[in-house]
């Protein structure tokens, strides 16, 4: 067992040199994570001044119109168009002259007076996400704002006034802070497989591997000599998206922070389980690159719930999206980092994961034959 | 396991498909002795060397590396021995002790022993002032010292070289096999490959590889005696190609062929002489050459035997 250890701390302190003396490793393991966080940070811009916005009062009366400029008021909106139908705002959707429509219904104004229950319509666009969540968010604080005021302007009402959102053509509208979690699942999955990939292929290239196995270490110490160091560079890459995100988006981090480093663990020996995995089949790293890629790329972005819910897969992909690690690591993240979730309410994916980092490095200490042949 | 013997082969084969790349190969090797083992590119060196350190299965017959069974228990053979493959490159972005100290790692060393092996290799390839310096700085024929050392890191009675000096200067090389010899004198045995015919002359004793066959099997002065029988002179001089007909098929010439921009000719010395060769070429009004004796090279025995087949 000790010299196990040994073997093991040799392997894996001759890892850590080749990663801090490469600066090619520093710069993609350190440099893109922190380049990806800040490009969607500003792909999903969430600058929500002064959205275009079109008031489709049907209900021609004081209170409608006092609604309105209440909206125009706020900083979120301008009032861009004065219209009398939804389908002429639908027109300007279109043509992305306005983000926001707000439907006033004819017999506002009476059952106010009446004290029922009233309902406005905010149209929003959806497809960007973030504009789009924000505003809706200040459009229901002004519906609320509104009730208030009435109740306390000494007008019965028996129901407070409530904004019915429509989000067109986004319509779950991604904001950054639900981007982040999904966004470490994609960038830890892509670069600890292409990191631990290219690793073995180039010592099979320049035939260091052979020379190494000439010597009696066992192929488990190999494989976590490769392991342990790359989960090590995975944590830290995660910290600094982590930092980001909670730095750019005030991404929260409402649960505990162990719970979603375990998570990151096991899903890092997972993904670099499948590197390893990889470069041992094509001993080749130009190979190994192309698939590693698309090995990663592909299911962390289409089969973990990051675009596409699981739910709405057919079922077929949602099967085959049981055995990848990034849609457990997303609902985690998601889960601890935005809901506050802990562990115990976590079961379910902590023991998917386990059991998909357990199988990816038996069978890669299995496809590690030590012999040539 | 026979006296003094360390490595046993016994019809040792390996096929890659329907291809035989070494076919049915036996020798031992004695406890000190510097064994070369000689071929042209593709003639079956490293895939003997690496069914030997553990590394192939053999497809038939049976190899033992110290006593132990090389398809039976390929790890046991691993300890005991030290490897340098042919396309070995030491990690270059590591220092030279760093090296070392990864292989001695993977070899099961404590921090110990590894501190006073470290030192003791360094001394034995002379590197002592260099183990602070990036391999990738290093210039070849340390580099493959450095190789070396790491090969010998945990005192391994056996090691196998494979092409150590390729692609070094003669410099290096003759360096390098100094140190070989010095490494036999003190009881290791060594097994190495390489295609230098003036290398093998070092070996002890050499096995010649052909097409994955060991056609040839002694000590370097054997063999030369065995398959270059006779004498060989070096004819020098202008019109050495209207000169290699006459003398080729004089009585008592064995062998004429063109070396360089002269003649290499062999003949039996009790049927004739070089004076006698001098006056064949002086009738046929082929004058101003100059005939000297010289020693068979390995690279004669080499040319012979391949002839021969
Ligand atoms: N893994 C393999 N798969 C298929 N063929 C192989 C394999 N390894 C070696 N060979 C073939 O077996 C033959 C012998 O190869 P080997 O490497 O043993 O030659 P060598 O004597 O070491 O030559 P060199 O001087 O080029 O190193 C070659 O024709 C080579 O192409
Ligand atoms: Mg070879």
């Amino acid at each position: 067992m000790s010299g196990f250890i040994t073997r093991l701390w040799a392997l894996a302190k001759k890892e850590v040199l080749h990663m801090a003396r490469d600066p090619q490793v520093i710069l993609l393991a350190l440099g893109m994570p922190l380049l990806l966080v800040v490009l969607f940070g500003y792909a999903v811009s969430f600058d929500v001044e002064d959205v275009p916005l079109a008031v489709v009062d049907q209900d021609h009366s004081p209170a409608s119109r006092d609604f309105a400029a209440r909206m125009d008021e706020s900083d979120a909106f301008r009032i861009r168009f004065r219209l009398e139908s939804e389908a002429e705002a639908e027109a300007l959707f279109r043509a992305d002259k306005v983000k926001a429509a707000l439907v006033i219904p004819e017999g506002y104004a009476r059952s106010l007076t009446r004290g029922e229950p009233t309902e406005l319509q905010l149209l929003m666009d959806g497809a960007d996400g973030t504009t789009a969540r924000v505003a809706v968010g200040y459009a229901s604080q002004m519906g609320q704002l509104e009730t208030l005021r009435r109740v306390q302007d000494g007008l019965t009402m028996s129901m407070p006034l409530e904004p019915r959102v429509r989000t067109w053509f986004n319509p779950t509208m991604d904001s950054a802070v639900f981007v982040v979690p999904g966004l470490v699942a994609i960038i830890l999955a892509v670069l600890s497989v292409l990191l631990a990939a290219l690793t073995v292929a180039r010592e099979w290239e320049r035939g260091s591997m052979e020379q190494l196995f000439a010597t009696p270490v066992d192929r488990l110490a190999v494989v976590l000599g490769k392991v342990l160091p790359y989960v090590a560079l995975g944590i830290l890459q995660f910290m600094l998206v982590l930092a980001a995100g909670a730095w750019l988006f005030d991404v929260p981090l409402r649960g505990r922070f162990v719970t979603v480093l375990l998570a990151v663990i096991l899903f890092l020996t997972c993904s670099i389980g499948q590197g390893l995995l990889i470069s041992m089949v094509t001993r080749n790293q130009q190979v190994a690159t192309q698939v590693g890629a698309v090995s990663s790329i592909l299911p962390a972005l289409l089969l973990s719930g990051f675009l596409f819910p699981v739910e709405n897969m057919p079922l077929i992909l949602q099967v085959i999206s049981r055995i990848v690690p990034a849609r457990y690591l997303i609902s985690v993240l998601r889960a601890v980092l935005l809901q506050g979730r802990s562990i115990t309410d976590l079961g379910g994916p902590f023991l998917s994961l386990v059991l998909l980092a357990i199988a990816l490095i038996t069978l890669t200490t299995l496809k590690f034959r030590r012999r040539l042949d | 396991m026979k006296d003094g013997v360390v490595i046993e082969v016994e019809g040792l084969s390996r096929r890659f498909g329907h291809f035989l790349a070494v076919d049915k190969v036996s020798f031992d090797v004695k406890r000190g002795e510097i064994f070369g083992y000689l071929g042209a590119n593709g003639a079956g060196k490293s895939t003997t060397i690496r069914m030997l350190c553990g590394l192939l299965k053999p497809s038939e017959g049976r190899a033992a590396v110290n006593g132990v069974d090389v398809a039976h228990d390929p790890e046991g053979v691993k300890r005991s021995i030290g490897y340098m493959s042919q396309k070995f490159s030491l990690y270059m972005d590591l220092t030279v002790t760093e090296n070392l100290e990864f292989f001695g790692g993977a070899y099961g060393l404590s921090r110990r022993q590894l501190a006073v092996r470290t030192d003791e290799v360094l001394r034995a390839v002379d590197m002592i002032e260099q183990r602070d310096t990036r391999t990738g700085d290093l210039p070849g024929g340390m580099r493959q010292r450095v190789a070396l050392a790491s090969a010998m890191i945990h005192d391994p009675p056996i090691l196998f070289l494979d092409e150590p000096t390729a692609g070094v200067d003669p410099e290096a090389r003759r360096t390098f096999w100094q140190l070989i010899r010095t490494l036999a004198g003190q009881g290791t045995t060594i097994f190495v490959t390489t295609h230098y015919m003036d290398e093998a002359e070092y070996c002890h004793r050499i096995g010649l590889m052909v097409d994955g066959r060991l056609v040839a099997l002694d000590a370097p002065e054997v063999l030369k005696r065995t398959h270059v029988p006779g004498r060989i002179c070096r004819v020098e001089g202008s019109g050495a190609s209207r000169a290699l007909p006459v003398l080729g098929g004089l009585p008592g010439v064995l062998e004429a062929h063109p070396f360089g921009a002269g003649l290499h000719v062999r003949f039996d010395e009790t049927r004739t002489g070089m004076a006698a060769l001098q006056a064949a070429l002086h009738d046929k009004g082929l004058d101003g050459f100059a005939l000297t004796p010289i020693a068979p090279t390995l690279e004669d025995v080499f040319l012979a035997v391949v002839e021969a087949k």
